[in-house]
Protein backbone atom coordinates (compact mmCIF):
# COMPACT_ATOMS: atom_id res chain seq x y z
CA UNK A 1 0.00 0.00 0.00
CA UNK A 2 1.06 3.75 -0.40
CA UNK A 3 2.00 5.48 2.26
CA UNK A 4 0.56 8.82 3.39
CA UNK A 5 2.75 11.32 3.77
CA UNK A 6 2.50 13.05 6.95
CA UNK A 7 3.95 16.60 6.92
CA UNK A 8 5.87 17.63 10.01
CA UNK A 9 5.82 21.20 9.57
CA UNK A 10 5.98 24.04 11.42
CA UNK A 11 2.33 25.89 11.45
CA UNK A 12 2.13 28.63 13.35
CA UNK A 13 -1.21 29.99 12.99
CA UNK A 14 -2.60 27.34 15.53
CA UNK A 15 -1.27 28.44 18.60
CA UNK A 16 0.48 24.95 19.39
CA UNK A 17 -2.25 22.94 18.90
CA UNK A 18 -1.75 20.08 16.34
CA UNK A 19 -4.12 19.08 14.28
CA UNK A 20 -4.91 15.06 13.39
CA UNK A 21 -4.88 13.19 10.00
CA UNK A 22 -5.80 9.59 8.84
CA UNK A 23 -2.70 7.25 7.64
CA UNK A 24 -2.11 3.56 8.08
CA UNK A 25 -0.26 2.07 11.14
CA UNK A 26 2.37 -0.57 10.60
CA UNK A 27 0.09 -2.98 10.70
CA UNK A 28 -2.34 -1.39 7.76
CA UNK A 29 -4.74 -0.18 9.71
CA UNK A 30 -6.43 3.22 9.82
CA UNK A 31 -5.53 5.35 12.78
CA UNK A 32 -4.73 9.38 13.75
CA UNK A 33 -1.79 11.26 13.23
CA UNK A 34 -0.92 14.21 14.20
CA UNK A 35 0.68 16.51 11.47
CA UNK A 36 1.91 20.13 11.02
CA UNK A 37 1.35 21.53 7.44
CA UNK A 38 3.36 24.76 5.84
CA UNK A 39 0.60 24.68 2.82
CA UNK A 40 -2.64 25.08 5.65
CA UNK A 41 -0.33 27.68 7.30
CA UNK A 42 -0.13 29.55 4.38
CA UNK A 43 -3.32 29.11 3.48
CA UNK A 44 -4.85 30.70 6.88
CA UNK A 45 -1.69 33.48 7.01
CA UNK A 46 -2.91 34.38 3.91
CA UNK A 47 -6.62 34.65 5.04
CA UNK A 48 -5.63 36.93 7.94
CA UNK A 49 -3.07 38.81 5.61
CA UNK A 50 -6.21 39.58 3.39
CA UNK A 51 -8.15 41.22 6.02
CA UNK A 52 -5.08 43.23 7.39
CA UNK A 53 -5.13 44.93 3.63
CA UNK A 54 -8.40 45.62 3.36
CA UNK A 55 -7.90 47.62 7.25
CA UNK A 56 -5.03 49.67 5.98
CA UNK A 57 -6.73 50.46 2.41
CA UNK A 58 -10.01 51.57 5.04
CA UNK A 59 -7.62 53.40 7.15
CA UNK A 60 -6.95 55.51 4.20
CA UNK A 61 -10.03 56.11 3.00
CA UNK A 62 -11.71 57.15 6.38
CA UNK A 63 -8.95 59.69 6.40
CA UNK A 64 -9.52 61.07 3.65
CA UNK A 65 -13.68 60.99 4.54
CA UNK A 66 -14.52 58.27 2.07
CA UNK A 67 -14.91 55.60 4.47
CA UNK A 68 -16.39 55.48 7.48
CA UNK A 69 -15.85 53.31 10.53
CA UNK A 70 -18.39 50.77 9.85
CA UNK A 71 -16.00 49.31 7.13
CA UNK A 72 -12.74 49.61 8.98
CA UNK A 73 -14.86 47.55 12.23
CA UNK A 74 -16.10 44.82 9.64
CA UNK A 75 -13.03 44.09 8.26
CA UNK A 76 -11.30 44.10 11.67
CA UNK A 77 -13.85 41.44 12.51
CA UNK A 78 -13.32 39.75 9.47
CA UNK A 79 -16.88 40.21 8.06
CA UNK A 80 -17.74 41.12 4.52
CA UNK A 81 -21.01 43.09 3.56
CA UNK A 82 -23.03 40.41 3.25
CA UNK A 83 -22.22 38.70 7.20
CA UNK A 84 -22.40 42.31 8.12
CA UNK A 85 -25.85 42.66 6.77
CA UNK A 86 -26.72 39.78 8.32
CA UNK A 87 -25.36 40.51 11.89
CA UNK A 88 -27.17 43.72 12.11
CA UNK A 89 -30.46 42.78 10.43
CA UNK A 90 -30.43 44.82 7.01
CA UNK A 91 -29.69 44.89 3.41
CA UNK A 92 -26.25 44.72 1.87
CA UNK A 93 -27.36 47.99 -0.25
CA UNK A 94 -27.91 49.53 3.19
CA UNK A 95 -24.98 48.56 5.05
CA UNK A 96 -22.81 49.49 2.02
CA UNK A 97 -24.16 53.01 2.26
CA UNK A 98 -23.41 53.26 5.93
CA UNK A 99 -19.85 52.00 5.28
CA UNK A 100 -19.57 55.68 3.73
CA UNK A 101 -18.29 58.46 5.33
CA UNK A 102 -21.33 60.87 3.78
CA UNK A 103 -23.99 58.41 5.61
CA UNK A 104 -22.11 57.50 8.32
CA UNK A 105 -22.24 60.98 9.30
CA UNK A 106 -26.47 60.86 9.29
CA UNK A 107 -26.80 58.09 11.30
CA UNK A 108 -28.89 57.87 14.49
CA UNK A 109 -27.39 56.76 17.91
CA UNK A 110 -29.65 54.28 17.46
CA UNK A 111 -28.30 52.50 14.26
CA UNK A 112 -24.55 53.03 15.51
CA UNK A 113 -25.45 51.11 18.66
CA UNK A 114 -26.91 48.16 16.58
CA UNK A 115 -23.22 48.16 14.49
CA UNK A 116 -21.29 48.71 17.68
CA UNK A 117 -23.26 45.79 19.28
CA UNK A 118 -21.95 43.45 16.22
CA UNK A 119 -19.11 44.59 16.51
CA UNK A 120 -18.87 44.15 20.32
CA UNK A 121 -17.98 47.44 21.05
CA UNK A 122 -19.02 50.93 22.69
CA UNK A 123 -20.68 53.69 20.90
CA UNK A 124 -17.46 55.71 21.46
CA UNK A 125 -15.14 53.51 20.36
CA UNK A 126 -17.30 53.25 16.94
CA UNK A 127 -17.38 57.23 16.53
CA UNK A 128 -14.69 58.16 17.89
CA UNK A 129 -12.21 56.22 15.89
CA UNK A 130 -8.74 57.59 15.60
CA UNK A 131 -5.58 56.97 14.32
CA UNK A 132 -2.35 57.91 14.93
CA UNK A 133 -0.73 59.20 12.33
CA UNK B 1 -29.86 7.81 28.26
CA UNK B 2 -26.96 8.54 29.86
CA UNK B 3 -23.21 8.88 27.97
CA UNK B 4 -20.17 7.37 28.71
CA UNK B 5 -17.99 10.42 27.81
CA UNK B 6 -14.73 10.09 26.58
CA UNK B 7 -12.98 13.47 24.66
CA UNK B 8 -11.12 12.17 21.10
CA UNK B 9 -9.40 14.54 18.72
CA UNK B 10 -10.61 13.64 15.17
CA UNK B 11 -9.49 14.94 11.89
CA UNK B 12 -12.80 16.51 10.62
CA UNK B 13 -15.17 18.40 13.65
CA UNK B 14 -18.41 16.74 12.32
CA UNK B 15 -17.54 13.30 11.96
CA UNK B 16 -16.00 13.79 14.81
CA UNK B 17 -18.69 14.88 16.92
CA UNK B 18 -20.90 12.24 15.57
CA UNK B 19 -18.61 9.60 16.68
CA UNK B 20 -18.00 10.53 19.54
CA UNK B 21 -21.40 11.45 20.79
CA UNK B 22 -22.63 7.49 19.18
CA UNK B 23 -20.09 6.31 21.11
CA UNK B 24 -20.79 7.61 23.78
CA UNK B 25 -24.42 6.06 24.45
CA UNK B 26 -23.23 3.17 23.71
CA UNK B 27 -23.67 2.84 19.57
CA UNK B 28 -19.33 2.40 18.34
CA UNK B 29 -19.09 4.39 15.42
CA UNK B 30 -15.73 5.32 14.51
CA UNK B 31 -14.68 8.60 12.73
CA UNK B 32 -14.48 7.19 9.12
CA UNK B 33 -17.38 5.05 9.88
CA UNK B 34 -19.92 7.63 10.59
CA UNK B 35 -17.96 10.12 7.61
CA UNK B 36 -18.48 7.12 4.65
CA UNK B 37 -22.02 5.47 5.65
CA UNK B 38 -23.34 9.36 5.01
CA UNK B 39 -21.84 9.23 1.83
CA UNK B 40 -20.05 12.70 2.69
CA UNK B 41 -17.16 12.41 -0.07
CA UNK B 42 -17.87 14.98 -2.58
CA UNK B 43 -16.59 17.56 -4.86
CA UNK B 44 -18.03 20.59 -5.98
CA UNK B 45 -17.35 23.16 -8.47
CA UNK B 46 -19.85 26.08 -9.17
CA UNK B 47 -18.54 29.22 -11.11
CA UNK B 48 -21.61 30.31 -11.13
CA UNK B 49 -21.62 30.76 -6.99
CA UNK B 50 -18.88 33.68 -5.72
CA UNK B 51 -17.22 34.10 -2.66
CA UNK B 52 -15.34 37.00 -2.67
CA UNK B 53 -15.26 37.24 -6.48
CA UNK B 54 -13.91 34.09 -7.05
CA UNK B 55 -16.13 30.11 -7.93
CA UNK B 56 -17.04 27.79 -5.31
CA UNK B 57 -15.17 24.90 -4.77
CA UNK B 58 -15.79 21.97 -2.01
CA UNK B 59 -14.19 19.29 -1.15
CA UNK B 60 -17.19 17.38 0.82
CA UNK B 61 -20.64 17.81 1.35
CA UNK B 62 -22.50 20.54 2.93
CA UNK B 63 -22.24 21.23 6.66
CA UNK B 64 -24.76 19.14 8.76
CA UNK B 65 -25.01 16.90 5.80
CA UNK B 66 -24.00 13.83 8.45
CA UNK B 67 -26.00 14.92 11.12
CA UNK B 68 -29.66 15.16 9.19
CA UNK B 69 -28.32 11.55 7.39
CA UNK B 70 -26.89 9.40 9.85
CA UNK B 71 -29.96 8.99 11.96
CA UNK B 72 -31.91 7.43 8.87
CA UNK B 73 -28.98 5.36 7.43
CA UNK B 74 -28.56 3.53 11.17
CA UNK B 75 -32.20 3.70 11.82
CA UNK B 76 -31.82 5.42 14.94
CA UNK B 77 -33.31 8.52 16.68
CA UNK B 78 -31.55 12.12 16.76
CA UNK B 79 -33.19 14.60 18.60
CA UNK B 80 -32.50 17.77 16.91
CA UNK B 81 -33.54 21.11 18.44
CA UNK B 82 -33.21 24.93 16.77
CA UNK B 83 -34.13 27.76 18.65
CA UNK B 84 -34.94 31.52 18.38
CA UNK B 85 -34.57 33.49 21.64
CA UNK B 86 -30.66 32.99 22.82
CA UNK B 87 -32.07 32.91 26.11
CA UNK B 88 -34.16 29.83 26.15
CA UNK B 89 -31.70 27.93 23.76
CA UNK B 90 -29.29 28.40 26.83
CA UNK B 91 -31.58 27.68 29.21
CA UNK B 92 -32.57 24.20 27.60
CA UNK B 93 -28.76 23.26 27.33
CA UNK B 94 -28.11 24.07 30.78
CA UNK B 95 -30.91 21.62 31.38
CA UNK B 96 -29.87 18.63 28.98
CA UNK B 97 -26.56 19.25 30.75
CA UNK B 98 -27.32 19.37 34.02
CA UNK B 99 -30.78 17.65 35.28
CA UNK B 100 -30.34 15.16 32.42
CA UNK B 101 -26.72 14.71 32.21
CA UNK B 102 -26.48 14.49 28.41
CA UNK B 103 -24.16 14.75 26.34
CA UNK B 104 -24.53 17.51 23.91
CA UNK B 105 -23.73 18.06 20.10
CA UNK B 106 -24.12 21.93 19.14
CA UNK B 107 -23.86 23.80 16.15
CA UNK B 108 -21.68 26.74 16.49
CA UNK B 109 -19.61 29.57 14.31
CA UNK B 110 -15.98 29.48 14.82
CA UNK B 111 -15.53 33.43 15.44
CA UNK B 112 -17.09 33.86 18.74
CA UNK B 113 -15.30 31.19 20.22
CA UNK B 114 -12.79 32.43 22.97
CA UNK B 115 -10.30 29.39 22.69
CA UNK B 116 -9.70 29.21 18.98
CA UNK B 117 -6.41 30.61 17.69
CA UNK B 118 -6.71 34.16 16.89
CA UNK B 119 -5.07 33.21 13.04
CA UNK B 120 -8.39 30.88 12.71
CA UNK B 121 -11.36 32.87 13.76
CA UNK B 122 -13.30 33.37 11.07
CA UNK B 123 -17.19 33.78 10.45
CA UNK B 124 -17.73 29.84 9.30
CA UNK B 125 -20.82 28.70 10.88
CA UNK B 126 -20.70 25.27 10.70
CA UNK B 127 -18.59 23.87 13.34
CA UNK B 128 -19.66 21.08 15.98
CA UNK B 129 -18.55 20.71 19.35
CA UNK B 130 -20.00 18.59 22.33
CA UNK B 131 -20.83 19.81 26.13
CA UNK B 132 -20.56 17.55 28.33
CA UNK B 133 -21.02 19.72 31.61
CA UNK B 134 -21.21 22.96 33.23
CA UNK B 135 -19.50 24.46 36.49
CA UNK B 136 -21.14 27.89 37.25
CA UNK B 137 -21.25 30.07 34.22
CA UNK B 138 -18.90 28.14 32.67
CA UNK B 139 -19.38 25.20 29.69
CA UNK B 140 -16.87 22.08 29.53
CA UNK B 141 -16.98 21.51 26.16
CA UNK B 142 -15.28 18.56 23.94
CA UNK B 143 -14.07 20.26 20.59
CA UNK B 144 -13.11 17.45 18.04
CA UNK B 145 -10.38 19.07 16.76
CA UNK B 146 -8.42 19.89 19.92
CA UNK B 147 -5.84 17.91 21.18
CA UNK B 148 -7.56 18.18 24.77
CA UNK B 149 -11.45 19.55 26.54
CA UNK B 150 -11.44 23.09 26.68
CA UNK B 151 -14.30 25.53 28.65
CA UNK B 152 -16.39 28.44 27.52
CA UNK B 153 -18.26 30.95 28.78
CA UNK B 154 -21.47 30.71 29.11
CA UNK B 155 -22.21 34.18 27.31
CA UNK B 156 -19.73 33.85 24.91
CA UNK B 157 -20.91 30.17 23.80
CA UNK B 158 -24.31 31.54 23.02
CA UNK B 159 -23.01 34.25 20.95
CA UNK B 160 -21.49 31.98 19.01
CA UNK B 161 -24.75 29.48 18.50
CA UNK B 162 -26.34 32.64 17.51
CA UNK B 163 -23.88 33.89 14.74
CA UNK B 164 -25.92 35.27 11.31
CA UNK B 165 -24.79 35.20 7.99
CA UNK B 166 -24.45 31.63 5.94
CA UNK B 167 -25.83 28.52 7.56
CA UNK B 168 -26.13 30.25 10.88
CA UNK B 169 -26.90 27.76 13.31
CA UNK B 170 -29.64 29.56 15.20
CA UNK B 171 -28.76 27.82 18.14
CA UNK B 172 -29.07 24.39 16.78
CA UNK B 173 -28.35 21.07 18.69
CA UNK B 174 -28.76 17.61 19.34
CA UNK B 175 -28.20 14.50 20.82
CA UNK B 176 -29.41 10.88 20.64
CA UNK B 177 -32.84 9.50 21.51
CA UNK B 178 -32.66 6.04 21.11
CA UNK B 179 -30.32 3.96 19.63
CA UNK B 180 -31.60 0.48 20.21
CA UNK B 181 -32.96 -0.12 16.59
CA UNK B 182 -29.67 0.13 14.75
CA UNK B 183 -29.71 -1.64 11.36
CA UNK B 184 -27.15 -4.48 10.24
CA UNK B 185 -23.98 -2.47 9.22
CA UNK B 186 -23.57 -4.51 6.60
CA UNK B 187 -26.30 -3.63 4.10
CA UNK B 188 -26.16 0.38 5.22
CA UNK B 189 -22.26 0.42 4.13
CA UNK B 190 -23.11 -1.04 1.64
CA UNK B 191 -25.91 1.13 -0.18
CA UNK B 192 -23.56 4.03 1.31
CA UNK B 193 -20.45 3.15 -0.74
CA UNK B 194 -22.75 2.95 -3.56
CA UNK B 195 -24.63 6.07 -3.26
CA UNK B 196 -21.26 7.85 -2.81
CA UNK B 197 -20.04 6.22 -5.88
CA UNK B 198 -22.70 7.57 -7.71
CA UNK B 199 -23.26 10.28 -6.59
CA UNK B 200 -19.28 11.46 -7.62
CA UNK B 201 -19.97 10.10 -11.21
CA UNK B 202 -22.99 12.55 -11.66
CA UNK B 203 -23.56 13.50 -15.03
CA UNK B 204 -23.84 16.72 -13.54
CA UNK B 205 -21.19 18.97 -15.06
CA UNK B 206 -20.37 21.03 -12.06
CA UNK B 207 -20.17 17.93 -9.30
CA UNK B 208 -18.30 15.21 -8.74
CA UNK B 209 -14.98 13.62 -11.17
CA UNK B 210 -16.62 16.37 -14.33
CA UNK B 211 -16.54 18.96 -12.10
CA UNK B 212 -12.87 18.57 -10.98
CA UNK B 213 -11.65 17.39 -15.06
CA UNK B 214 -13.63 21.49 -15.39
CA UNK B 215 -11.61 22.46 -12.43
CA UNK B 216 -8.61 21.18 -14.20
CA UNK B 217 -9.41 22.69 -17.30
CA UNK B 218 -9.93 25.97 -15.88
CA UNK B 219 -6.71 26.19 -14.52
CA UNK B 220 -5.31 25.69 -17.81
CA UNK B 221 -6.99 28.26 -19.57
CA UNK B 222 -5.44 30.65 -16.54
CA UNK B 223 -2.98 31.90 -18.70
CA UNK B 224 -5.71 34.52 -20.57
CA UNK B 225 -6.18 35.96 -17.13
CA UNK B 226 -4.21 38.54 -15.88
CA UNK B 227 -1.32 37.55 -13.00
CA UNK B 228 -3.99 38.94 -10.03
CA UNK B 229 -6.72 36.90 -10.73
CA UNK B 230 -4.28 33.68 -11.71
CA UNK B 231 -2.49 34.09 -8.21
CA UNK B 232 -6.07 35.10 -6.83
CA UNK B 233 -7.43 31.83 -8.42
CA UNK B 234 -4.76 29.35 -7.24
CA UNK B 235 -4.49 30.77 -3.60
CA UNK B 236 -7.90 30.45 -3.58
CA UNK B 237 -7.84 26.53 -4.41
CA UNK B 238 -5.51 26.20 -1.56
CA UNK B 239 -7.54 27.70 0.78
CA UNK B 240 -11.00 25.51 -0.27
CA UNK B 241 -8.43 22.94 0.26
CA UNK B 242 -7.03 23.28 3.34
CA UNK B 243 -8.07 25.55 5.38
CA UNK B 244 -12.06 24.14 5.07
CA UNK B 245 -11.04 21.35 3.21
CA UNK B 246 -9.55 19.57 6.34
CA UNK B 247 -5.56 19.67 5.40
CA UNK B 248 -5.49 18.68 1.33
CA UNK B 249 -6.55 14.99 0.94
CA UNK B 250 -7.43 14.91 4.55
CA UNK B 251 -11.13 13.85 3.40
CA UNK B 252 -9.58 11.57 0.72
CA UNK B 253 -7.57 9.75 3.57
CA UNK B 254 -10.73 9.11 6.08
CA UNK B 255 -12.81 7.83 3.21
CA UNK B 256 -9.71 5.52 2.60
CA UNK B 257 -10.15 4.42 6.19
CA UNK B 258 -13.54 3.91 6.08
CA UNK B 259 -13.64 1.63 3.02
CA UNK B 260 -10.27 0.07 5.38
CA UNK B 261 -12.86 -0.56 8.08
CA UNK B 262 -15.94 -0.93 5.79
CA UNK B 263 -13.99 -4.89 4.98
CA UNK B 264 -14.58 -6.38 8.45
CA UNK B 265 -18.31 -6.54 7.39
CA UNK B 266 -17.17 -8.91 4.29
CA UNK B 267 -18.96 -7.10 1.09
CA UNK B 268 -16.31 -7.09 -1.72
CA UNK B 269 -12.66 -6.96 -0.24
CA UNK B 270 -10.69 -7.21 -3.39
CA UNK B 271 -13.03 -3.96 -4.02
CA UNK B 272 -12.14 -2.34 -0.98
CA UNK B 273 -8.57 -2.72 -0.79
CA UNK B 274 -8.15 -1.83 -4.52
CA UNK B 275 -10.04 1.24 -3.98
CA UNK B 276 -9.16 2.39 -0.25
CA UNK B 277 -5.06 2.10 -2.23
CA UNK B 278 -6.68 4.48 -4.88
CA UNK B 279 -7.67 7.17 -2.34
CA UNK B 280 -4.87 7.21 -0.53
CA UNK B 281 -2.57 7.86 -3.64
CA UNK B 282 -4.98 10.51 -4.86
CA UNK B 283 -5.08 12.37 -1.12
CA UNK B 284 -0.98 12.14 -1.34
CA UNK B 285 -1.55 13.46 -5.09
CA UNK B 286 -3.73 16.79 -3.78
CA UNK B 287 -1.52 17.49 -1.03
CA UNK B 288 1.54 18.12 -4.07
CA UNK B 289 -1.28 19.50 -5.97
CA UNK B 290 -2.17 21.87 -3.44
CA UNK B 291 2.05 22.78 -2.94
CA UNK B 292 2.30 23.25 -6.57
CA UNK B 293 -0.72 26.08 -5.89
CA UNK B 294 1.31 27.60 -3.42
CA UNK B 295 4.85 27.81 -5.23
CA UNK B 296 3.12 28.90 -8.25
CA UNK B 297 1.29 31.89 -6.64
CA UNK B 298 3.96 32.85 -4.80
CA UNK B 299 6.44 32.78 -7.71
CA UNK B 300 4.70 33.40 -10.86
CA UNK B 301 8.20 33.30 -13.16
CA UNK B 302 7.63 30.01 -12.95
CA UNK B 303 4.36 29.08 -12.66
CA UNK B 304 3.51 25.98 -15.12
CA UNK B 305 -0.35 25.80 -15.23
CA UNK B 306 0.00 22.45 -16.92
CA UNK B 307 2.02 20.79 -14.54
CA UNK B 308 -0.93 21.94 -11.67
CA UNK B 309 -3.81 21.15 -13.59
CA UNK B 310 -1.80 17.85 -14.83
CA UNK B 311 -1.37 17.09 -10.86
CA UNK B 312 -5.21 17.45 -10.51
CA UNK B 313 -5.88 14.90 -13.53
CA UNK B 314 -3.55 12.30 -11.83
CA UNK B 315 -6.10 12.66 -8.66
CA UNK B 316 -9.38 12.23 -11.13
CA UNK B 317 -7.53 9.60 -12.54
CA UNK B 318 -7.19 7.17 -9.26
CA UNK B 319 -10.60 8.45 -8.12
CA UNK B 320 -12.41 8.00 -11.17
CA UNK B 321 -11.31 4.56 -11.11
CA UNK B 322 -11.77 3.67 -7.19
CA UNK B 323 -15.44 4.93 -8.00
CA UNK B 324 -16.32 2.83 -11.23
CA UNK B 325 -15.26 -0.13 -9.22
CA UNK B 326 -17.43 0.94 -5.93
CA UNK B 327 -20.23 1.09 -7.77
CA UNK B 328 -20.60 -2.15 -8.44
CA UNK B 329 -19.94 -3.45 -5.01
Amino acid sequence: MDKVIIPQEENKTTDGQQKVMYAPNDDGKFETFKYGSSVEEYATTLAVEEYNILMEQSKQDILSFKSSPIEYFMYKNRMDIPTLASVVGRFQFTVKRHSKYRHFQKLSNKVLLQYADAFDITLDELKGLKFDS
Amino acid sequence: MTADFKHQQFAHCESGVVSTLLSSYGLKISEPMAFGITSSLSFVYLPVIKLNGLPLIAYRDLPKNIINKISKVLGIKIKKEKFSDPIKANARLTKLIKDEKKLVGLQTSVFYLPYMPENMRFHFNAHNLLVYGKKNNVYQVSDPVFEDVVECEESKLTRARFAKGAFAPKGFLYYPEDISNSIELKYAIRKAIKKNAKSMLTPFPYAGIKGMKRLARKIETLYQEDTKYIQLFLTHIVRMQEEIGTGGGGFRFLYAAFLKEAMEYDIDNFVLEKSSVLFVKSGNVLREFALLCVSGSKNLEKLNLEQISNKLREAIFYEEEAYRMLKKV
